[in-house]
């Protein structure tokens, strides 16, 4: 692989604070994730985890400073480009109702392509859509009896699989994941970490990965922590070396 | 998968909410398009009444009581015409054919009216329907009578049964003209006009049971109805009469000739157009009705406004993940006007299903009943705009939730808590 000197994610001097609020709810002067790199970011609740969630996704815009993604200043954008950007490049998983009830399992997988034509052709690249869809599935461990069923017959650590699928289908950069192992048991959090691993280094994704769980933090090369007391909220200083 | 599709499975899952409103509107649009339907119905019956009769003549008086009385039957004439004047003004060359009517009696409730055998061939209603005999024949003998339809129904007469006319409208004992009883030879079909409720006798008929008696009583010497026979039955006046010219482009020409007329003061009309202005008159109750089906309908939407609010708060989660895999404002939008039309298409398509059920099974017993036909067309310019409003309004309507539904997925972001 040619490897260009982009940086996945670059935040300088970002703040956000609602309108309103008189102290800043992110403060982080400079953090730099170049690819190949995966982040934790650990705080309890308060701490403003979502609210950095929303300024990577592009969801909200910070009121200083800049966030880059793959070299595009997000504030750059209008907020429908925004919203493309995200669709284009970024996969987010919650911590849980990540599927729409309505649609099948497939269905579920393959709607993140309905949003993105640059996810939809990468997901052709091999096979058409449905296609990758139940790869990916597959090597979540979801064999194909599952893919027509409705979500809702699904348990909880099979809905967060099928979630992964949806975020990893079309190859985004990005991998947003917002405490998504918070409703499994400990057996299961480690097994879908492993596959959430394993499948992001396979599509040479990033991942971003956000959890109150400090025991996660291991697994990455790079950690932040933020405070609930905001004005301490710092980036690099809690950086484990890989 | 597009838009559209999530917008149906999304609505489909969420059923049983949606299908209430669907009904409601349904039901609003049912009822909007009835009453319009029977709005142009009882209008297209009203002014079809009289076809192909050119003018109505009689003695000088406001069109519409001209109409009232002589094509009604409701109300008297104040003057009649006199026989000489009719012959007169019958005998002008443009005139292609003309009916004279004699009113004044009744049998129990209904108008008898004296004519000639002419009213059968032209007088005409509907789109130039002609009368016909549902039984038996044209009266022929002074003393025959040929009843309407609800006449022979509602007092239970059959061919060959002897009925005795009223002097006036009023149905008293003292006043009836027993001695010459009418016998029936013909009952006429259903009309849907006031010939249902008319019964006719020949001119002489009239005079016959009038040739002893004076200023509204009888007079000392009596005549039977044999006796009655042997006199000269031709009228001296009769109340009005119809009408047909040679060249419709001469009606005004003889209209004003008629109106102008120096020995006797006449009247003649335009039906079509005096039936359209009586239609003025009275079509105030179907507009009130109008008004109140279209307020019903906004009640409708605004149930359906309700309905899309209050499924905003459970599709909070469904909105953060599409949102999520970046559907837009937009899209967000979007969603929510695609479910308001799917919503609202189908409320319309079902309504206009229920409106033709209906009218299926209420034809037959309206037809019966009314004599008004009424006709299974397709939905005509005015329906189908009113359709395109409902839809067009309701859309509008459901920018409102979709605007919400934006905006509260922009303060929710992506981490919805549960």
């Amino acid at each position: 692989m040619t490897a260009e000197p982009r940086s996945v994610l670059r935040l300088e001097g970002a703040r956000f604070r609602w309108p309103g609020q008189t102290d800043d709810l992110i403060a982080i002067d400079d953090l730099t994730l170049e690819a190949g790199e995966h982040l934790f970011v650990r705080g309890a609740s308060g701490s403003g985890k979502t609210t950095l969630l929303n300024l990577l996704a592009g969801v909200n815009t910070p009121t200083g400073g800049t966030v880059q993604l793959l070299g595009t200043d997000l504030a750059d954008l209008s907020a429908s480009r925004r919203d493309q950007f995200r669709a284009d490049h970024i996969g987010v998983i919650f911590q849980q109702f990540n599927l729409l009830p309505y649609l099948s399992t497939l269905e579920n997988v393959t709607l993140a392509c309905a949003f993105s034509a640059r996810k939809r052709a990468r997901a052709m690249e091999d096979s058409d859509v449905p296609t990758t869809a139940r790869r990916l599935l597959e090597a979540l461990n979801l064999p194909p009896s599952f893919h027509g069923a409705a979500v809702n017959k699904l348990s909880v650590g099979q809905q967060q699989r099928v979630a992964v699928a949806r975020a990893l289908i079309g190859g985004p950069e990005i991998l947003i994941a917002d405490e998504p192992t918070s409703a499994l048991d400990a057996e299961n959090r480690d097994r879908f970490l492993e596959l959430l691993f394993h499948e992001a280094e396979a599509q040479h994704c990033t991942l971003v990965f956000v959890s109150h769980d400090p025991a996660l933090a291991d697994r990455f090369s790079r950690t932040i922590e933020l405070r609930s007391d905001t004005d301490d909220a710092r980036s690099g200083r809690a950086d484990v070396a890989p | 998968m597009n838009l559209l599709r999530i917008a149906f499975k999304s609505a489909r899952f969420r059923r049983t909410n949606l299908l209430l409103t669907v009904f409601t509107i349904a039901i609003s649009v049912t009822l909007l398009l009835g009453v319009d339907k029977i709005r142009k119905e009882s209008k297209s019956s009203l002014l079809n009444t009289v076809s192909q009769t050119d003018l109505i003549v009689g003695a000088r008086s406001s069109p519409t009581n001209l109409l009232l009385y002589s094509v009604f039957r409701i109300g008297n004439a104040t003057n009649n015409v006199t026989w000489e004047t009719y012959q007169d003004i019958a005998s002008q060359e443009e005139l292609a054919w003309t009916v004279p009517i004699s009113l004044g009696d009744s049998h129990r409730g209904f108008r008898v009216m004296g004519t000639t055998t002419d009213y059968f061939d032209f007088y005409q209603y509907g789109n130039g329907r002609a009368l016909v005999l549902e039984e038996g024949e044209r009266f022929e003998a002074v003393y025959d009578t040929v009843l309407g339809a609800d006449v022979a129904n509602e007092l239970g007469y059959d061919i060959g049964e002897e009925i005795v006319i009223a002097h006036g409208l009023v149905s008293a004992d003292f006043a009836e003209h027993d001695d010459k009883p009418f016998t029936v030879v013909g009952i006429l079909d259903k009309t849907g006009t006031p010939v249902d409720r008319t019964v006719h006798v020949s001119l002489a008929g009239i005079e016959a049971i009038h040739v002893d008696w004076q200023d509204g009583g009888r007079s000392a010497v009596t005549l039977n109805a044999e006796q009655a026979l042997q006199l000269d039955l031709t009228p001296t006046s009769i109340t009005a009469f119809l009408v047909g010219l040679e060249n419709r482009a001469e009606t005004f020409r003889v209209q004003r000739r008629i109106n102008e007329y120096s020995a006797e003061p006449m009247s003649a009309i335009l039906p079509g157009a005096t039936l359209a202005e009586f239609w003025r008159t009275i079509s105030t109750i179907e507009q009130i009705l109008f008004v109140i089906s279209g307020f019903v309908l906004i009640v409708g939407l605004l149930g359906m406004l309700t309905t899309i609010l209050s499924t905003l708060n459970e599709r909070r989660r469904e909105i953060a993940v599409l949102r999520s895999i970046g559907a837009r404002a937009s899209h967000v939008i979007s969603l929510v006007l695609l479910e308001t039309l799917l919503v609202v298409t189908a409320g319309c398509v079902a309504g206009v299903g229920l409106l033709y059920g209906l009218l299926a099974l209420a034809r037959p017993v309206v037809t019966r009943r009314t004599g008004v036909n009424l006709a299974m067309t397709w939905l005509d310019s005015t329906q189908l705009s009113i359709l395109a409003g409902v839809i067009v309004g309701a859309t509008l309507v459901a920018l409102i939730p979709g605007i919400i539904a934006y905006r509260r997925s922009i303060q929710d972001g992506l981490a919805l808590k549960v």
